[in-house]
């Protein structure tokens, strides 16, 4: 199956080869890598490669996160690929007045904060706040420890999905 | 024909209900082999004895006159094969039924209960109790009214280990949060709606505050689940605090809210789950599901309170303990 993934590489000389390598190493066979050169530190670099199947991709995605090569976003076939986590949680409460930065940094310490949808009919009342973030499956459950514990700090209702 | 000595203690609602019931499937707990012989009726007021059998019909009409045994004499002296306990329990002590239930098991009657109090209560104990003398006691009509749960389990999923049960328990607070969900009105105006209707009592703490819910997850969990746990145990909160706008915002993501029991977690609280998944069920219903390790996820539905349902579960539990002794 094609993958194609985003790499966040640091702008420094042999940064690029270091990166190819593990998904050849892992079983990948390199189609095309676009490297578009930004203004800041990190450089995006995108990689077309083929892999014969799902394990292959899992070994070569460990390689990279073994070698500290970060992968913004994986998508296989064109779809988008979850080695992530998704979990989606509704807070109930003066989410906004109690710092919804503050709320919103915290997690992106333990996952990454993809989307917040609010429901506010009045500010006088409490709102409803949806989000829902990605998270690498190992830290899940420290993930929503701390969504558990800045909701009974702030003295939201914490309503998450049913299995989680 | 076998005779099927009961002792039925309680006869509010659910106990009308179960004599009701023994009266109209008499024939086909003939054809099954089975004479459903109440030999005694025990109400707070006096018991109604005849060990030839309690004119049921009579007693439903209010024309035999209650005598004054008191129920634990009647139950250690008369003789009888299961005592049906159906009284509303307190959920701290587990009183009256705990000593109803005690009594029996210690004397050596098989008992049939609807009560959740003593098991919630109680359960490690009385399952000792019920071993050492040599009897069971059953509970299919403690969780989820008339949905045959700890029975299938028990029965038809044998080799199966059970490793989590998730359920919407209540039907009180499935029926408030289903208005909320279809109608966007507040919980306020849908409790009041539940209580015209008579589905939410006039104090409803019990049922929205996850109070119920939390009893039947310690049933679950004590009984399916191997665990041994106490109500302390279960972390509870309710649907008071859900507000409309939450609702809707779930609803635009594709999910519903439902107070779910989570057994494993030791858990009562708000969920959201997907509106495609199986445990959403509309109105007053009830939904359990259980992950196994063979047979995977096993859901089951229907209706959790009242009692003509709550009959359904008690005369399955008087039939296993038929087919048992």
């Amino acid at each position: 199956m094609q993958i194609e993934i985003l790499l966040g590489l640091k702008d420094v000389p042999g940064m690029l080869v270091k990166a190819l390598e593990p998904i050849s190493r892992g079983g990948g066979n390199i189609v095309t890598v676009y490297h578009s050169r930004g203004s800041g530190e990190v450089v995006d670099v995108n990689v077309v490669f083929k892999v014969k199947d799902q394990k292959t991709l899992e070994g070569v995605l460990d390689s990279l996160k073994g070698d500290g090569i970060q992968v913004k976003s994986v998508k296989a076939e064109g779809h988008r690929y979850y080695s992530k986590r998704s979990i989606s949680f509704i807070l109930i409460g003066h989410v906004i007045d109690q710092d919804i930065q503050d709320t919103i940094d915290r997690i992106n310490k333990l996952g990454l904060v993809r989307g917040v949808d609010v429901n506010m009919s009045d500010p006088t009342r409490e709102s409803a706040v949806m989000m829902y973030v990605d998270v690498d499956e190992d830290k899940a459950q420290d993930l929503m420890k701390a969504i558990t514990q800045i909701s009974a700090k702030k003295n939201f209702m914490l309503i998450r999905e049913v299995t989680s | 024909m076998k005779d099927v000595r009961l002792i039925i203690v309680g006869f509010g609602k659910i106990g009308r209900g179960v004599a009701e019931t023994i009266l109209q499937k008499r024939q086909i707990m003939e054809e099954i082999g089975l004479n459903l012989k109440v030999v005694a009726v025990c109400e707070m007021k006096g018991c109604a004895v005849d060990p030839n059998g309690v004119d049921l019909k009579g007693l439903l009409e209010g024309k035999v006159r209650w005598g004054a045994r008191k129920t634990l004499d009647v139950i250690r002296e008369q003789d009888a094969d299961v005592v049906v306990e159906l009284t509303p329990g307190n959920i701290e002590t587990g009183e009256p039924g705990l000593s109803h239930i005690k009594e029996a098991l210690q004397v050596g009657k098989n008992v049939v209960t609807s009560n959740k109090s003593p098991l919630v209560v109680a359960y490690k104990e009385l399952m000792e109790l019920a071993k050492k003398n040599g009897v069971t006691l059953r509970f299919e009509a403690t969780v989820g009214g008339a949905i045959p749960l700890i029975n299938t389990f028990e029965r038809e999923l044998k080799a199966n280990k059970a490793r989590n049960i998730y359920g919407i328990l209540n039907g009180t607070t499935n029926f408030i949060l289903s208005k909320m969900i279809e109608e966007g009105v507040d919980f306020k105006s849908a409790l009041k709606e539940a209580q015209d209707l008579g589905y939410a009592e006039t104090n409803p703490d019990y049922d929205v505050k996850g109070i119920d819910t939390a009893a039947k997850v310690v049933i679950l969990a004590n009984s399916m689940l191997g665990m041994n746990i106490k109500l302390k145990d279960v972390k509870v909160e309710g649907i008071e605090r859900i507000t409309p706008e939450a609702v809707e915002l779930a609803k635009q993501y594709g999910f519903v809210i439902k107070l779910v029991g989570d057994v494993a977690g030791r858990e009562v609280s708000p969920r959201l789950i997907p509106e495609d998944h199986p445990l959403n069920v509309g109105g007053s219903l009830n939904a359990v599901q259980v992950e196994t390790d063979i047979a995977g996820n096993i859901t089951l539905i229907g209706r959790g309170a009242g009692p003509k349902e709550t009959s359904s579960a008690i005369l399955s539990d008087i039939i296993a303990v038929a087919e048992k002794n």
